[in-house]
């Protein structure tokens, strides 16, 4: 079982360290890890499971914050890994993003999240609604609280009733005077096209986040128009796999408030809203390059946020680049970024200019890879309809309400 | 505008940090000491002390050692507000190991929380109870324990099954039945939060005790689905673990199947169809991965260590599990459960019980069913980055044993740009075996797109794999060779610059490929073997020059083309022989060689001087590898080097023995390179040993098939576990029951002894026959006969329990063991008993204050006093005696308080137990009379009266003489810290009842002091034995003997039975605190004494224990 986690800024400095067990793990490990860091490079950053003289660390790396964990039995690696990523969603979720000021701000909220999530080692409480109610997330009123009365208690001194239920997600009995639900979907495409325009791979990576606030026991079902669509599935602890089994419903007791119902993924998708078409010639040590971006089939919804981003490669000592529409920004490390925003009606963006090899080179014998974001709202490019949702008793005052967007996820073009 | 933006949004960041700051606990993290903690933990505010808490708990994020501030921030445990409890046991389980002493203070609190009417408070509680892990108080714990397992609230149940393994880490053998049981009980438990916590417990505490599994199995299948998450994943190892055990490999399953598929059965199944087909594309395909899997299996089982060691690595696996250790899914309902109950969970939102599940049906699985892991699996690698580069190991072995799994799903393996390195070269790995010929055109078509990446290291990964996959499948597009072909001429012209170290990478990886694929049919490619001797001139890498040198020596005889410009290539080489690196030097050795002793005719003599021209060369080589090598094959060739003499004529060589070496080592055709099996370390699905490829400690292979024998069936099961249940409740039902009996007992005895005083049963000796010699004390015969008068009290003030102890003593002998009546009388011949006897025989103990080596000649001892102080109830009395052993007499000598020690004090008085009143005005030290002068040889006594600040720390003092000052140091003696409390047997018991459970402790101790010593022959052993017991207890503790109890059916010299009872109250608090000692064992031998103490104290208690154990223990 996990024995210590620490949690290390992007300057390798250690910010939290919490020991769990007896056998006391000593920061000089968080030492030598840094050390490797710079030594090894983004290899040895990227590698999750590691053995070190003395223990076997575990790595996830969010916003820059290194969550470090270290154990010296065999354990389930993966186990040890969702949890640090747990912590890390409790985490940016409790502190409203991840850095290193929050965390040292909170750093007593980060304690007593770490107390309660994880016992011996071994995971505790990570349920995030049930934790909210042990301890209270810092909000502007407690924060004001604090400096007027000049303390707060943000540990709650009862227990969550959900504990001692059958459904330990769900407080026993909320109460609401509006009952509420909304059901987003939220899908990411990722597609890849090779250098030859092709789509390789094109699929849906999608989320049903549903929030729920209903009083007492309510019962839901929700149904899709299309589920045979649904390539996987992952569902939350709620949902239970009979219904799904036999006729593909989504049977559950939510959770109180915010939370991910069902993953899916659906793929094998024919086309992309976007297009991306790239040209690069080389001659003689320069390079020019013209890529364009068009609608290619439209949603029927506007596409926003448009950017595309590529890293140039490290043989290339100047680039000059432009566009006839949004703002290009080439960063020190070579990452070039160009901010579309929304396809314009009169024209088609394009980003044109010359790459300048190094001395020597007489063509580019490496290419980039673009990446593409876009966001959709109020669509599900995978096609996937929710039908409906039922409740098995309806509580006065009921609003439900369906939402969808898509966003580019892995969107990669080769140039 | 992005920068711009970017600039905006950091300033704006900047000015809401600021402003989201205020209000949080920044200021504590950034500067936590600037203010003085230690006040503020003493505060009256839970504010204040929550702040400090907060700094001292900064402090400890930022790795400093605040284990200073342990006293006072223990106390606060006691605080009602949550917050601050929660702060204090944070910091408690941060230290309590290095400060033991004071981790115990806070024991009580716990005790007291556990009793907590809010399951939080609790929970709480029993975590940092169990979480402080001291030795001392595992009792405690495991009591606590046993008392939450049944707690209403599910969350307090859970911590208490968290607490199992933190109690088993302190590797108390014998607790472990109880931690045992304790498993048991919440495995059993109804909700499947506890469930969960109970397995992770299981797992750590005794994961083979399948027993436990087995009463519960079917419910914890059927549980599974509702345990939370994290519960899931080690149940889901454990029901794997036990099936194994219990019912063995199946027979279905894929482990055990390709042995049967290899014998031509089972082929109308899906997947048995696939594998035919994949047997179809790649010839060898289908044998390696049957004998991988048996591999794989037999690993899971013994473990890859033990299974390598006995390296018949290929020895018949179908052998080794044979039909008595299989069983088949159809009849096997522990199986089919399993499976049924594990196949949802491969929905699961946490990626670790996919993988866990994925690994049940990977091994126990029937093998049509096992396609169902595979999109679960490839699902996971949506999750976060780490988890994919976890899931894709464990995919790469299900993809080795099986690539027909994964053969349709190859998409899934293609590089994101995102991927990390390892990622990448994991997917790649996968790729190349999954590949069939099917999909190997739009692999490769993938694979181009790749070798334009601008991370060259996977680029070349990429271009070894192209050669693997050519392997693997032989029949692969030409255009692939094309496309190498072109590469190398591009990289080759690439690689001329230096800063470019990944293109010789790439560039290396493309020859080796190349060859790999000329290896297959090196005829059919007879052209592309020319081209690449040709671009052997612009090939600037050594690495991939000495590989196509290679292929000089060993494709120099094959065509027709080839062998005619033989001449011209070795030309070549011999000219650039100056310029190359050494290895390519060696490489041209060789290589030279070979073409040479392939060599006919014309060739054969220009091709001499050329070889001897590349000898000369390299003898005066700077490399001495390489002039070795040159030696070497000098040596080997000099017939061949000599022969033009003989104009190389054939029949000659054969007797020539290095000709014959030169021929066999050189002229030998390459064989078939069989693809060897490379690394063949297999663990199980899901485990870290997996992942770092070597046995973790704690990694523990599957159980030995069917090695858990159980022997009724399965439908007996049940019956039976319904009949275990019952005998528990039973069991429970009839301890308590005892108790009832044994109370009305007690009450039945209680008439006799009421008038005649005698035989109470002891609770100890409650197997024995009642103890029939009962003797009382002289309290109780006191009150019995003068009624309790005004004028005895003042005497019973004076009479000690020493006393009580003599008069029995010496009165014993007088009354025969046999004879019960007498010993009723005994209590009134008390009064004999003189105070100049208890003097001889109780001594108490001395110890040294200062040597006269440090004192210049002054010796002090000191021995802790019985009387009670008159000063306060918190002093106790020292004697302290002076002697001077040096030649000159000493002055002014006396003791005092150290005054230093005032101020800093204030942090240990927090720690004088509660209870105590107006402590601050009450002096440390009551000191003694001045001694003016001690003669050389003189002795002097004084009393001191002194308030230690804790009944194990400690006390300075400053000795004075001579006008010196010398620091001392006083220890406490916990034995002194109570006083004799004169009690009746009665209320002895009464008071042992009211104390019981987690008041009560014992220990267990070797006693030797009754034997060995010649004067017992003549008196009675018995009496002797009490006597020194008795002796020892009083000389080391300031105690009273409430009775001493022997039992009647003993033969006499089985001591077993003898308990004698102690009775004191705590100096400070006035708490009564009661020892029974019982004797266990023979007169002549060495005894065993289990000492009891009850006390509400609990600390005082157990440190007293402690203390009683070690003096009686020391002979």
């Amino acid at each position: 079982m996990l024995q210590c986690i620490f949690l290390l800024s992007d300057s390798g400095e250690v910010m939290l360290e919490k020991q769990l067990t007896g056998h006391r793990v000593d920061r000089s490990i968080c030492a030598w890890f840094w050390d490797q860091t710079l030594s090894q490079g983004d290899s040895f950053k990227s590698l999750p499971v590691i053995a070190s003289p003395t223990h076997y660390l575990f790595q996830i790396v969010r916003e820059g914050i290194t969550f470090l964990a270290c154990s010296q039995v065999e354990m389930p690696p993966l186990m040890a890994i969702e949890f640090l990523c747990r912590v890390a969603d409790v985490l940016s979720d409790y502190l409203g993003g991840l850095n290193e000021d929050l965390v040292k701000d909170n750093f007593v909220i980060v304690y007593e999240l770490l107390d309660e999530m994880i016992d011996n080692g071994f995971p505790l409480t990570t349920e995030p609604n049930i934790l909210r109610e042990m301890i209270a997330p810092p909000n502007i009123v407690s924060k004001m609280l604090s400096v007027v009365t000049g303390n707060t208690s943000n540990v709650n001194d009862t227990l969550p009733s959900g504990t001692s239920s059958c459904v330990p997600w769900r407080p026993t009995d909320p109460k609401y005077s509006s009952n509420e639900v909304y059901v987003d979907l939220v899908e990411e495409m990722d597609a890849t096209v090779n250098r030859d325009g092709e789509l390789v791979k094109c699929e849906i990576y999608g989320e049903v986040q549903a929030n729920c606030q209903l009083s007492g026991f309510p019962d839901l079902t929700l149904s899709f128009a299309n589920p045979s669509i649904i390539e996987d599935v992952r569902f939350h602890p709620c949902v239970r796999f009979r219904p799904w089994e036999s006729h593909q419903v989504l049977s559950f007791v939510p959770p109180d408030g915010q939370f991910k119902l069902l993953s899916y993924r659906v793929k094998n998708l024919k086309s992309t809203p976007l297009y991306v078409k790239p040209q690069i010639t080389s001659d003689a040590g320069t390079c020019r390059v013209s890529i364009l971006v068009g609608i290619r089939s439209d949603p029927g919804k506007s596409i926003e946020s448009i950017t595309l981003s590529f890293q140039l490669p490290n043989c290339v000592s100047s680039a000059d680049l432009s566009s006839n529409h949004g703002t290009i920004t080439i960063l020190s490390n070579k990452t070039c970024s160009w901010t579309i925003g929304r396809i314009p009606k009169d024209k088609t963006p394009c980003l044109s200019g010359t790459l300048v090899l190094e001395s020597g080179l007489d063509r580019l014998h490496v290419f980039p890879t673009t990446k593409l974001g876009f966001k959709i709202m109020g669509i599900a490019l995978s096609g996937l309809r929710i039908e409906k949702l039922d409740l098995k008793t309806i509580p006065p005052r009921l609003y439900k309400g369906f939402r969808a967007q898509t966003r580019a996820g892995e969107f990669e073009v080769r140039l | 505008m992005f920068n711009q933006f970017g600039a905006t949004a950091e300033t704006l960041s900047k000015a809401s940090a600021v402003v989201l700051r205020i209000g949080t606990d920044a200021h504590l993290y950034d500067d936590p000491e600037d203010v003085s903690i230690a006040p503020l933990l003493d505060s009256k505010f839970d504010s204040e002390k929550c702040e400090a808490l907060k700094r001292v708990l900064a402090l400890i994020a930022q790795g400093f050692d605040v284990s200073n501030f342990f006293p006072q921030v223990v106390k606060n445990v006691a605080s009602q507000s949550l917050e601050v409890k929660k702060l204090v046991y944070l910091y408690l389980l941060h230290y309590a190991e290095k400060r033991p002493n004071e981790a115990l203070l806070s024991i009580n609190y716990f005790q007291k929380d556990l009793g907590d009417p809010n399951p939080l408070v609790r929970a709480w509680a029993l975590r940092t109870m169990a979480g402080i892990r001291l030795h001392i108080i595992a009792p405690l714990v495991l009591a606590a324990v046993g008392k939450c397992a049944r707690d209403p609230a599910v969350y307090v149940r859970k911590c208490a099954a968290n607490a199992l393994p933190k109690l088993h880490d302190l590797q108390l053998e014998e607790h472990a039945p109880a931690i045992e049981e304790l498993v048991g009980i919440l495995l059993n438990d109804h909700s499947p939060g506890v469930v969960g916590a109970a397995a992770a417990a299981f797992s750590s505490v005794c994961p083979n005790n399948f027993e436990l599994i087995r009463r519960n199995y079917r419910k914890l299948c059927e549980i599974l689905p509702d345990v939370e998450e994290w519960g899931q994943i080690v149940l889901i190892g454990i029901l794997l673990r036990y099936a194994v055990a219990r019912h063995g490999l199946v027979r279905e399953s894929l482990m055990l199947s390709p042995h049967s598929l290899g014998n031509g059965f089972c082929k109308k199944d899906g997947l048995g169809k696939e594998l035919v087909m994949d047997k179809g594309d790649g010839d060898m395909n289908g044998s390696l991965d049957s004998d991988l899997v048996g591999m794989v299996i037999k690993c899971y089982v013994e473990g890859p260590d033990d299974y390598l060691s006995r390296s018949s690595c290929h020895d018949t696996v179908s052998s080794a599990f044979g039909r008595k250790d299989s069983t088949s899914i159809a009849d096997n309902d522990g199986v089919k459960i399993l499976l049924q109950c594990t196949s949802p969970l491969l929905w699961s939102n946490n990626s670790a019980v996919v993988l866990a599940a994925a690994g049940v049906h990977w091994i126990m699985g029937p093998k049509e069913d096992v396609k169902k892991i595979v999109k679960p699996l490839l699902f996971l690698l949506r999750s976060s980055s780490s988890s994919k580069y976890v899931v894709l190991c464990n995919i790469l072995v299900f993809a080795k044993a099986v690539p027909s799994l994964f053969a349709p799903h190859f998409e899934y393996f293609y590089i994101s740009s995102s991927d990390a390195y390892q990622v990448k070269a994991l997917k790649l790995e996968i790729l190349s075996l999954v590949a069939t010929s099917s999909s190997i055109s739009s692999i490769f078509r993938e694979f181009e797109d790749y070798i334009g990446d601008p991370d060259r290291q996977f680029a070349a990964d990429t271009v070894a794999a192209i050669g693997v996959c050519a392997k693997r499948l032989p029949n692969i597009p030409t255009s692939s060779l094309d496309g190498l072909l072109a590469l190398i001429g591009q990289e080759s012209f690439a690689g001329n610059i230096e800063s470019m170290d990944g293109e010789a990478a790439v560039l290396v990886q493309a020859v080796m490929s190349v060859q790999t694929i000329i290896e297959q049919d090196p005829l059919s490619h007879e052209k592309v073997i020319i081209q690449l001797f040709r671009s052997l001139d612009s090939i600037k890498v050594p690495a991939a020059r000495s590989t196509i040198i290679w292929m000089v020596g060993v494709y120099s005889s094959l065509g027709h083309i080839i062998p005619k410009m033989m001449t011209t290539v070795i030309k070549y080489l011999a000219w650039s022989f100056k310029s190359e690196a050494s290895d390519t030097k060696l490489q041209i050795l060789n290589t030279t060689a070979k073409v040479l002793t392939s060599a006919k005719g014309e060739d054969f003599l220009t091709l001499k001087r050329i070889v001897s021209y590349v000898l000369e060369l390299g003898e005066c080589d700077l490399n001495y590898d390489v002039r070795d090598r040159t030696r070497f094959l000098r040596k080997l060739l000099s017939d061949k080097l000599a022969s033009h003499e003989r104009g190389g004529d054939d029949a000659e060589p054969q007797e020539n023995f290095t000709a014959y070496v030169a021929e066999h080592v050189f002229g030998r055709k390459l064989g078939p390179f069989s693809p060897k099996p490379s690394h063949h370390r297999f663990y199980l699905p899901g485990s870290l040993s997996h992942i770092v490829l070597h046995a973790a400690p704690g990694y523990e292979p599957l159980p030995k098939p069917c090695s858990f024998v159980f022997e009724e069936h399965d439908q007996l099961s049940d019956l039976r576990r319904q009949r275990d249940v019952a005998t528990d409740s039973d069991g429970s039902r009839g301890s308590s029951g005892t108790i009832d009996d044994y109370g009305s007992e007690s009450a039945t005895d209680s008439v006799p002894s009421s008038d005649s005083d005698e035989s109470t049963p002891s609770n100890e000796a409650r197997d024995t026959p009642y103890p029939l010699i009962q003797i009382s004390d002289f309290t109780e015969s006191s009150t019995n006969q003068g009624g309790g008068s005004v004028s005895n009290s003042a005497d019973l003030e004076e009479l000690r329990s020493r006393k009580a102890l003599d008069m029995w003593l010496n009165e014993q002998p007088s009354t025969s063991t046999e004879n019960s009546s007498v010993s009723t009388r005994n209590q009134s011949s008390y009064a004999k008993i003189s105070i100049g006897d208890i003097g001889s025989r109780v001594k108490p103990k001395t110890y040294t204050l200062l040597d006269p080596a440090n004192g210049n000649g002054l010796k002090v001892d000191y021995a802790f006093l019985s009387e009670v102080s008159t000063v306060s109830m918190l002093h106790v009395c020292v004697e302290i005696v002076f002697e001077n052993s040096s030649s000159e007499p000493i002055l002014e000598v006396n003791l005092e308080e150290e005054e230093t020690n005032k101020a800093s004090d204030s942090v240990d008085q927090a720690l004088v137990e509660k209870g105590s009143i107006s402590q601050d005005n009450v002096p440390t030290l009551v000191p003694m009379e001045e001694i003016n002068r001690l003669d050389p040889g003189e002795r002097a006594k004084g009393i001191i009266q002194v308030r230690f600040h804790h009944h194990l720390l400690p006390l300075k003092l400053a000795l004075r003489y001579n006008g010196k000052k010398v620091p001392v140091k006083l220890r406490p003696d916990i034995g002194y810290f109570v006083k004799p409390f004169s009690m009746s047997v009665e209320a002895f018991k009464d008071t042992e009842s009211r104390l019981p459970g987690m008041f009560e402790y014992t220990r267990r101790c070797t006693f030797t002091g009754h034997v060995g010593d010649e004067s017992t022959e003549a008196k009675d052993r018995f009496l002797w034995i009490c006597e020194s017991i008795g002796l020892k207890m009083l000389s080391n503790s300031n105690l009273f003997l409430v009775s001493v109890e022997m039992p009647v059916a003993n033969n006499l010299e089985d001591a077993t039975g003898l308990c004698l009872r102690f009775g004191s109250k705590i100096l400070s608090s006035e708490i009564p605190l009661l020892i029974s000692v019982t004797v266990e064992g023979r007169c002549s031998e060495p005894l065993n004494l289990t000492i009891k103490i009850n006390c509400e104290e609990t600390v005082f208690g157990l440190n007293l224990l402690n203390r009683v154990a070690n003096f009686l223990a020391d002979p």
